[in-house]
């Protein structure tokens, strides 16, 4: 039964709003302390090489430099393995990523720090660092890491072989696994239609604005607080903690605004080698990335090399999958092949499946989590070779999917059976929306016009959040959290709070509190802060309930079980005159009853995941190879949208991320393994005028689990937007793009080949 | 950003005493958008910076009976938004619209488009000592070379020069008014480029105590335009650019000039396509075959290829557009 | 591979010889040679120099004078944030390609982080923080908060004074003149949709329309 809300599914004003727009609101590079140092970090030019040594002498000798960190200021980490939240790290890679240790694996990685009285100080006296390098051969494309005869990154890393570790030889590929389901050879055998395909996916960056920062200060002591802009303050906190070996109860991580994130601030970088060069110093050091630092030493996502091969009977039924998978996990271990494994088959009801996934190491930044990680390269195979069965057999692809989606009680090839979900909801409202129903009307050029859908899934996930809600004399409630807010979701947490009470959105003061300030949080990642969080603001609603309820009893003296609460207001059972609101009896207990003060921590199940439906139409320029994007719908099950605004800007977001993606962006390598194009300028994001109106169409299929059965959003819709371009691009000129970026110069290559 | 010493002249005369004879030392500042992020990768090291913020002799657009004087200081948004000139020279004001966003043309100059360096990534690498710095050979040429020149031939530097107003110029026959020690002199735009091959030389004939002042367009009867083909619909370089000029007579194109940018160290003058089209009414037939005309002797280098082809269209394009007639490209 | 003899992978950064490293440069001999600024310089010279020690400027910021002591290559936007607390433009790229530190220079859009503060004296420097007198809100940015045109925040106090220098140069321009005065600024969270629906309540049109 549908619930009735008040406040979910209302457009409130975000409470940081002004703040923003006027600039007033505090940013990690914004924090200014007394004594502070600045602190820059120098970088390897090197994509591979032995790190001999490395003398600071001439440097600390600059006036004004006061402390120099290496990777000797950082304790041996061990191959102990930590777990940040989303996804697992061995602490000595990460280590060794923050102050490269031996060996540089990449350029651009840290090597030495230092601190100085000023910015400009510190950057001339970085250059007086000497670094001797012994340059070792790079590799720089995933399969020939994977030939024996490949440069290797690692001497200790060895093949994991279907769980087994193979110690006999070192090898770039970290780990080989495989997901089966069924007998994919009987399946093909039923086939009456087969598709296999070879596609590339270059490297791309999250590309958040606003660089990573970070400042600590180390008292005497032994306390540090952390002044940063991360998606998880209690993640920084752990690796700091494992990274520097220091308790946790020792370290308060001060999260400030974050300026975009989207996975790739949650692994951390400069915050223990500030913490370093505060203690070595005794003052606080704040250290900034410049842009091209972001491009070169953080976490790009993978590029790919991915083959997939599907068969269909000629009623256009799905028989069989089989896909190899190999990606670019970088410096260190731990790309994300196994999501992207598991989401490269996840929208269909496939009987036999085989999918086998290679990390492998090469010499480029070690890949981070980026939107949805590992699916989007994954949905670009899939959905492409999803196209072509459609076109072979002449079916139209909403269709396909209608008779092939996902739906409850679908098993996945990892495992999993699917509980309630939205896939068939997204192509149902795909196929009714006015985008799919209008013909492709040609335009005033002469140049060719397409359309292509592609379909999306990511698990999204749950993890642990707390809250505190306190209430105010005024009936307000201050709703403090962990979870820092990249997208506005102080709102769409406090939107749940302010319904289970019964009060306004406004009426609930959201703050974002560092670690000694609120219980322990995980990330905002895995589209899991709505969810998850709002579910604790959720609980910590029903503990402030039950509390008021307890507070009016005592006020009319009588028992708990005579007081209901209803929208906001109490009342007794038994007599219709007491009533009071929440407003009233919260300025009432201020004087006489006592505060009351709501928590909760919850660590929800994992919810039942987000699918996505994408329409695109595009007309290509054959002269240029310009694909100009005319029209785009994005269709998508969030469950129930707590603020809609919300969920269409992350719908939007997601789309034009994934629109840049497909048509813009890409690290480009030269020989030496330097990437020549770590600017604005030449890495290309869309800018305004390069992206369409994107129409966001939100489905809702409640999750069962969830008091209000949300589903996560922030990630689903960067999943179908590469591979719904290149199959409106096939639609158009009739060439399939089995390469991102599909750039005019590619499109024109392909044309030509064509010919 | 290696620290410096600070002038500030008030007139060209003043401003040329300072600089050297020798570059590299002493820099001219004018929008800064470009010698700003060369200082900030080192690339460039003035010891000195000579800002021209206050000589407001620069400044100035001046629509005359028998020409367009411009000066060097001139602000790209000020030539992108001039009624006369966006009446008589479209091939100008639109290339000067296209550059950057909005703030870059609030900043960026005339003289500091036509003398920016080059946008190579191995010159702007600070680790990577190429032939424009001390080094002995061009990575480019067998590097990653994708927006590198098509028509390199006999040049060791395969860089293409990134000024987008100077093929409009050149094709519309302008002159650039020089600045020396011992006064003024004026050359013509078409051989103020040269193919830089070494740290002392840069992508212009100038002498290191030499600044433009001032650039004149002879005034005409020109059709004229300029088309870019580029990745981003905004803020972006271009791949290729084309711009062309030509009288209208009644045998159809007469003394076209077709000029393109973005294919070779220096504009690149396309005389091939100019006969081709000389004589011929423009049609898509007749623009196109000038396009491949001006196309004929690229030589792409190993991952450029893919300009010979918007060569063509952009020549194609632009002499469509300087002939009034549709845009049958635009969406 | 062949690129890895030439280029040696160390820093060709030279020192000057004033500048905030300066004695040090000079104590480790890694100056350029003090007679490349005595020997080479032109004879007669009526011009005087400013640095490379520090200059006192003064700035003309959202009203308001504001004096600081900054070397030469401070540019307009570090002066701003770290000698003046002016902190509502933001460093992003540094290099003139994002427009997340755009301020109005004599009402005219600009990157900060590509002019140097001494270039910006004389001039009327405004930033978003100039948008809000007292209680009152200016029309751009509260139509930013209308239509909610943010997520992250980063890049908004830039579009929010770029679609500002727009509609104060022309009260009458179109959403697609609006929208053509963003094209030097870069949103990756891609609010583009909610800042359109922002525009075309600011020219008084409706979308669609």
């Amino acid at each position: 039964m549908a619930q009735v809300f008040q406040v979910i599914g209302t457009r409130p004003i975000r409470h940081d709003g002004l703040d923003k727009v006027t600039g007033r609101a505090q940013y990690g590079a914004d924090i200014q302390l007394s004594g502070m140092l600045h602190g820059r970090v120098l970088r390897s030019s090197h994509a591979h090489a032995r790190i001999k040594s490395i003398d600071a002498s001439a440097a600390l000798k600059v006036p004004g430099v006061e402390a120099v960190a290496t990777a000797a200021d950082l304790p041996e980490s061990g191959d102990r393995i930590a777990h940040l939240g989303e996804g697992a790290v061995n602490l000595r890679h990460l280590s060794s990523n923050c102050l490269a240790r031996g060996k540089v694996h990449y350029k651009g990685q840290a090597v030495a720090a230092l601190a100085a009285t000023n910015p400009h100080i510190a950057e001339e006296a970085l250059a007086l660092i000497k670094v001797d390098y012994e340059p070792l051969p790079p590799v720089m494309d995933v399969r020939e890491a994977m030939k024996d005869s490949a440069p290797k990154l690692h001497a200790d890393v060895f093949t994991e072989e279907m769980g087994q570790l193979k110690k006999d030889k070192p090898s770039n590929v970290a780990k080989h696994f495989q997901f089966k389901l069924g007998d994919v050879h009987k399946g093909f055998a039923q086939a009456a239609v087969t598709v296999e395909r070879e596609f590339h996916t270059a490297t791309v960056h999250q590309g958040y604005i606003e660089p990573h920062n970070a400042t600590a200060m180390f008292n005497p002591d032994g306390n540090v607080t952390i002044w940063c802009s991360t998606q998880g303050a209690f993640t920084v906190r752990a690796q700091v903690s494992e990274l520097l070996q220091i308790p946790v109860s020792r370290i308060k991580v001060v999260p400030l605004e974050i300026g975009g994130g989207f996975g790739g601030k949650i692994r951390v970088y400069l915050e223990p080698v500030a913490a370093v060069l505060s203690k070595k110093t005794g003052k606080p050091v704040k250290i900034l990335m410049d842009r091209a630092a972001v491009f070169e030493g953080t976490g790009p996502t993978p590029g790919s090399y991915i083959r997939v091969k599907l068969g269909a009977d000629k009623t256009g039924k799905l028989v069989a999958g089989e896909a190899y998978l190999a990606y670019e996990a970088g410096a260190f271990p731990g790309s994300p092949i196994g999501p992207g494994a598991m989401c490269i088959f996840a929208c269909y009801d496939i009987p036999n499946v085989l999918i086998d996934g290679f990390d492998v190491c090469v010499n480029k930044p070690a890949t981070a989590a980026y939107r949805a990680p590992g699916a989007t390269n994954a949905a670009f195979a899939s959905e492409t070779v999803v196209d072509e069965i459609c076109r072979q057999l002449k079916i139209d692809p909403l269709e396909f999917r209608l008779k092939n989606g996902a739906k409850e009680g679908t098993r996945r090839a990892d495992g999993p059976i699917y509980p309630r979900i939205g896939m068939i909801e997204t192509v149902e409202a795909a196929k009714k929306h006015p985008h799919y129903v209008a013909p492709l009307a040609p335009g005033s050029s002469p140049f060719p016009r397409g359309r292509g859908v592609a379909s999306g899934f990511w698990f999204n996930i749950g993890l642990k959040s707390s809250v505190t809600a306190s209430v105010n004399n005024d009936g307000t409630v201050s709703l403090v959290e962990g979870s820092t807010d990249i997208g506005g979701t102080r709102v769409s947490v406090a939107m749940q709070l302010a319904e289970a009470l019964g009060i306004r959105a406004e009426d609930v003061r959201p703050v974002v509190a560092d670690t000694d300030s609120v219980g322990y949080t995980d990330v905002t990642g895995g589209s899991r802060v709505t969810y998850a969080t709002g579910w604790a603001a959720y609980e910590a609603a029903q503990d402030i309930k039950w509390q008021m309820l307890e507070k009016a009893a005592q006020l009319w003296k009588t028992d708990l079980d005579n007081v209901v609460y209803d929208k906001g207001v109490i009342r007794a059972k038994d007599d219709p005159a007491k009533k009071i609101t929440f407003k009233e009896l919260a300025e009432k207990i201020q004087h006489k009853g006592g505060i009351v003060v709501g928590r909760a921590t919850v660590d929800p199940p994992w919810p039942g995941g987000a699918f996505a439906t994408h329409i695109v139409d595009v007309e290509v320029d054959p002269d240029t190879g310009k694909v100009s994007i005319l029209r785009y719908t994005a269709v998508q099950d969030c469950g129930k949208a707590i603020h809609p605004s919300y969920v269409e800007g992350q719908i939007q977001g997601g789309a034009v991320q994934g629109i840049g993606w497909a048509l813009n962006e890409e690290y480009a390598y030269n020989a030496k393994g330097e990437m020549t194009n770590a600017s604005f300028l030449d890495y290309r994001m869309p800018t305004s005028l390069d992206l369409p109106m994107i129409d966001a169409v939100i489905v809702e299929v409640p999750d069962p689990k969830h008091p209000y059965g949300v589903r996560g959003v922030g990630e689903v819709p960067i999943v179908p937007p590469p591979a719904a371009i290149a199959n409106a691009i096939y639609a158009a000129v009739g060439v399939r793009m089995n390469e991102l970026p599909m750039s005019p110069g590619r499109v024109v290559k392909a044309l030509a080949a064509k010919k | 950003m290696k620290n410096f010493t600070y002038f500030r002249p008030t007139t060209p005369e003043q401003a040329v005493a300072l600089l050297e004879n020798r570059w590299g030392n002493t820099e001219l500042l004018a929008g800064g958008t470009d010698l700003h992020d060369l200082q900030k990768e080192y690339v460039a090291q003035p010891a000195r910076v000579v800002s021209l913020s206050g000589v407001n002799a620069l400044a100035g657009i001046r629509v005359e009976e028998k020409s367009v004087r411009i000066g060097a200081g001139a602000k790209l948004a000020d030539i992108a938004n001039h009624a006369e000139l966006k009446r008589l020279f479209p091939s100008l004001t639109d290339a000067a619209d296209q550059i950057g966003g909005p703030q870059i043309r609030n900043m960026g100059t005339l003289g500091g488009n036509l003398c920016q360096r080059n946008r190579c990534w191995y010159f702007r690498d600070e680790h990577t000592n190429c032939l424009l710095k001390t080094g002995q050979r061009c990575f480019a040429l067998d590097g990653e070379n994708k927006y590198h020149a098509i028509f390199s031939q006999g040049h060791r530097c395969v860089i293409v020069n990134p000024s987008t107003l100077a093929p409009a110029l050149i094709a519309l026959g302008a002159s650039a008014v020089v600045q020396g020690p011992n006064g003024r002199r004026t050359i013509e735009l078409g051989r103020f480029f040269r193919a830089p091959g070494a740290n002392n030389e840069r992508e212009h004939v100038l002498e290191a105590n030499d600044m433009v002042v001032e650039v004149t367009i002879p005034r005409s009867n020109l059709a004229n335009a300029s088309y870019e083909v580029r990745h981003k619909q905004a803020y972006d370089w271009p791949l290729v650019q084309a711009a062309v000029s030509f009288e209208r007579g009644d045998g159809g194109v007469r003394n076209p000039r077709v000029v393109l940018g973005h294919v070779a160290p220096t504009p690149h003058v396309a005389e091939a396509a100019a006969r081709s089209i000389t004589g011929q009414a423009v049609s898509e037939a007749t623009a196109g075959a000038a396009g491949r005309a001006a196309a004929q002797d690229a030589k792409p280098l190993s991952q450029n290829g893919y300009k010979v082809k918007l060569v063509e269209v952009a020549v194609k394009r632009a002499l469509i557009i300087a002939a009034g007639q549709k845009r049958y490209w635009e969406v | 591979m062949s690129d890895t003899k030439e280029t040696t992978g160390l820093s060709r950064r030279q020192f000057l010889k004033g500048s905030g490293a300066a004695a040090a440069a000079t104590a480790l001999g890694t100056a350029a040679a003090p007679g490349a600024l005595a020997a080479q310089a032109p004879a007669a010279q009526p011009v005087p120099g400013m640095g490379p020690a520090g200059v006192k400027i003064t700035l003309q910021v959202n009203g308001r004078k504001m004096s600081s002591t900054v070397e030469p290559r401070v540019t307009l936007l570090d002066a701003l944030r770290n000698y003046l607390d002016v902190t509502g433009c933001k460093r992003v790229c540094d290099r003139g390609t994002c427009g997340a530190c755009t301020v109005l220079l004599d009402n005219k859009p600009v990157y900060a982080c590509s002019m140097l503060a001494l270039e910006a004296q004389g001039k009327e420097i405004r930033t978003a923080e100039s948008l809000v007198q007292g209680a009152k809100l200016d029309a751009v940015p509260a139509a930013f908060v209308r239509f909610d045109a943010q997520q992250c925040g980063f890049c908004t106090p830039g579009f929010v004074v770029a679609m500002k220098a727009v509609l104060e140069q022309n009260p009458k321009a179109t959403p697609a003149e609006v929208e053509k005065g963003l094209a030097g600024n870069i949103c990756r969270c891609g609010t583009y949709e909610q800042m359109r629906d922002a525009i075309y309540s600011l020219c008084n049109t409706k979308r669609g329309s």
